[in-house]
């Protein structure tokens, strides 16, 4: 090692300790926890090494349920997210004089405590008298039961991370459309290519680095969920839990009912579904070659 | 080059603000808690081999000799709750001859308060006092420190302290706490609205159905409602006469069992009862005339706010026999260290002493722990204008807890699921008691 690359290494030291005590370690910490059976966090005993965590783990039906709310909302919140976000920012940025006040007014759920948009959206949500049964109401639909029957339990929490996530979104598209060289525009109106075709043909090509990185990030963080649920359902998982997430799964067993390797072993099974998701993710839209 | 640019930066940004969120998530989820109705309380189940690692209390026996120390006291108590612990505290701080000091700290919440102690536990450094339900405690039994040399040298009267209480802090064989803020579940119900259709206060489960159908008949609205399930379907079966759970099982799977759910499924299935849904607590439905009384308990009797009507507050309706739900946490020492322990005794047998559990009872809402405090003349006093005190003195005698072993916390968040999506399905009694009892022997 030369004396240049061991002054970069010092740079990079204190970060990489903060990596190592924040991230690293808990990571090894909670492998190892995953193998332990009965693993006490307080004295750090435990009464086997193996795999009946996971035995556990898969044998639990709330666990099942868990990974398949999951799922249906990782796919349901991310590209609904993602194809929101993209038309909003597309119309924001086409009108310039009012386009700072409308990103920043669409910034603002990202800047708000998601426990207080819960408090929110829960009066939205309301059966008697919330904003949207109000508005079905209005087009002839009668009132659902959002926030009180298990079936609707998924469908309001989809809806509303559609809308908490989209604020990170519609920046991100912003921040990417000021980068689309202007030439392209010029050329299509030269052209007169329709408007529908521009926003196809350049627009989202253009802005390809951002979807993906969008919605890289935006799955790593919906397969995290567990915020939204907290404060929709006010500190439950839904009516008869049916809005149980695979981090409330965890953050229950680890909490309340004192089963530490089980999350660790639930964190585990999380960690590796992340993985394979975003290697497959950036395999299909090419990402990791940028 | 300029994209990855905007990248990093936006990156930087996002992560900067996800920090400011993540502070500000932290303090609203306090608030949003606060209101968290009192979860269990619970029963005596000798654990005597996990206390065995437990440290000796400090001998008490010889002449008393405490320096001067501070002492930590944790606790949940929030509004109106923290400021009369305040003002006890105070005077302690201020009347004690050793010059202890304790410092109080919020931890906001139960929930909270539960999960710091954990993470404490974990990294050894619990606070010398704080309150905790038991079934917090099993992960770290062996860091109480063992109570009963205190009791037994250096207390005036323990068995002034209301049994129930007794027992639910022996549970684990040796004493490892003293009780304090205590309550229990009692019927809320909208006085008005029963004197209006001439139901008198139900008393017993005959009386319940009968009154519901009344209500349902010329208001159509659910009679009864209980904040928590778990606790609903522990204490029906204790009022049929019927066993709950023990450390190896469920113990109703019989005939008293199936009469228990024909009871409560029955009131589902016909309306009678409602779960409380996006509503939250049942104080707030009850507030909005949409039910005519709930299950709760006693501690949350200030969230109902009665504006043109009149709130009254009854026992809990029996059946073969009463039984009532206690709630409420008692006071856990951890300092290891034996001045420490004594200093904090001190503190523990001062806000015990009967003037300021009399105190700290009619301040609060909460019930004394002490028999002699109900009969001082204030507690008197406060009892005879205050409806909810006279019910949960009515019913004293009927005080259960449910036990705490190693399965008790996951049986406590299963049941409320199970029996949410029971009254979803409409099952009938025979599918309660199946399910209810295939949840709980699940978790063992």
């Amino acid at each position: 090692m030369d004396k240049k690359s061991f002054k970069g290494y010092l740079y990079l030291l204190p970060s990489m300790i903060i990596m190592f005590c924040f991230t690293i370690y808990p990571l090894v910490r909670a492998i190892i926890m995953s193998f332990l059976g009965n693993y006490s966090i307080i004295n750090g005993s435990y009464s086997s090494i193996g795999i009946e965590n996971y035995k556990a783990l898969f044998a639990d039906p709330d666990f099942a349920m868990s990974l398949k709310n999951t799922t249906i909302y990782v796919i349901c919140v991310v590209p609904a997210s993602i194809f929101l976000s993209l038309i909003i920012a597309v119309l924001i940025n086409s009108c310039k004089k009012t386009k700072a006040l409308f990103q920043t007014i669409y910034f603002l759920p990202y800047v708000t405590s998601v426990i207080a948009i819960g408090i929110v959206w829960r009066w939205m949500f309301n059966s008697n008298y919330g904003l949207i049964n109000f508005m079905l109401g209005l087009v002839g639909i009668s009132p659902i039961q959002w926030l009180n029957l298990p079936q609707y339990a998924m469908p309001a929490l989809i809806i509303f991370a559609i809308w908490k996530s989209m604020a990170f979104n519609i920046l991100i598209f912003l921040a990417g459309l000021q980068t689309i060289p202007e030439d392209l525009y010029r050329a299509a109106r030269i052209d007169s290519t329709p408007k529908l075709r521009v926003f196809t043909r350049i627009t989202v090509p253009q802005l390809a680095p951002m979807i993906v990185y969008s919605s890289v990030i935006g799955m790593i963080g919906a397969f995290k969920v567990y915020n939204e649920v907290f404060s929709l359902f006010q500190g439950k998982a839904g009516p008869a839990n049916k809005a149980m997430t695979i981090v409330y799964y965890i953050y229950d067993k680890f909490y309340n009912s004192y089963k530490y390797g089980v999350a660790a072993a639930g964190s585990v099974v999380l960690f590796v579904i992340i993985l394979i998701f975003t290697r497959i993710q950036l395999r299909v839209t090419g990402g990791n070659k940028k | 080059m300029k994209l990855r640019k905007i990248g990093a930066s936006i990156l930087a940004m996002a992560m900067a603000t996800s920090m400011l969120a993540g502070c500000g998530e932290t303090a609203a989820e306090t608030t949003t808690d606060t209101q968290a109705t009192e979860q269990t309380s619970e029963t005596a189940e000798p654990a005597a081999d996990t206390a065995s690692t437990t440290e000796e209390a400090a001998a008490t026996t010889e002449a008393k000799n405490i320096e001067a120390t501070e002492i930590t006291f944790w606790h949940a108590m929030n509004g109106n709750l923290e400021s009369v612990l305040s003002e006890i505290t105070d005077e302690f701080n201020n009347s004690n001859e050793y010059g202890i000091k304790v410092t109080l700290v919020n931890q906001g919440a139960y929930g909270d308060l539960q999960t710091k102690l954990q993470a404490s536990a974990a990294a050894d450094a619990l606070p010398d006092l704080a309150q905790a339900y038991n079934n917090w405690l099993t992960p770290y039994l062996d860091k109480i420190v063992k109570l009963d040399d205190f009791v037994a040298n250096d207390f005036d009267n323990w068995d002034d302290i209301v049994s129930a209480y007794r027992d639910e802090c022996s549970e684990f064989g040796f004493i490892h706490a003293v009780p304090y803020n205590k309550s229990t579940y009692v019927l809320f119900y909208n006085k008005t609205m029963l004197d209006e259709l001439g139901i008198a206060v139900p008393e017993t489960w005959a009386d319940v159905e009968a009154a519901a159908k009344t209500v349902m008949d010329s208001k159509n609205i659910a009679f009864i409602g209980y904040d928590d399930l778990a606790g609903a379907v522990e204490a029906s079966l204790h009022q049929n006469g019927s066993d709950y759970v023990d450390a190896t099982g469920a113990k109703f799977n019989d005939d008293k069992g199936l009469e228990t759910f024909t009871y409560l499924s029955g009131l589902y299935n016909n309306g009678y009862a409602r779960l409380v849904g996006e509503d939250g607590y049942f104080s707030n439905v009850l507030s909005n005339q949409q039910i005519a009384s709930y299950v709760g308990s006693s501690a949350g009797v200030s969230y109902i706010k009665a504006e043109g009507w009149d709130l009254g507050v009854a026992p809990l309706p029996g059946n073969v026999q009463k039984a009532a739900n206690m709630a409420g946490t008692n006071i856990v020492m951890f300092s290891q260290d034996s001045n420490k322990q004594l200093a904090a005794w001190e503190y523990l047998k001062y806000i015990t002493s009967t003037d300021a559990v009399t105190k700290w009872a009619v301040g609060t809402g909460y019930l004394p722990i002490r028999q002699s405090s109900y009969e001082t003349a204030d507690y008197k006093a406060y009892m005879e204008e205050n409806v909810c005190a006279a019910a949960c003195y009515a019913q004293a005698k009927d005080f259960f807890f449910s036990p705490t072993f190693d399965a008790s916390n996951d049986i406590r968040s299963t049941v409320p699921s199970t029996v949410e999506s029971l009254v979803y399905d409409k099952a009938d009694a025979q599918t309660w008691l199946d399910t209810v009892v295939g949840a709980i022997n699940a978790q063992y």
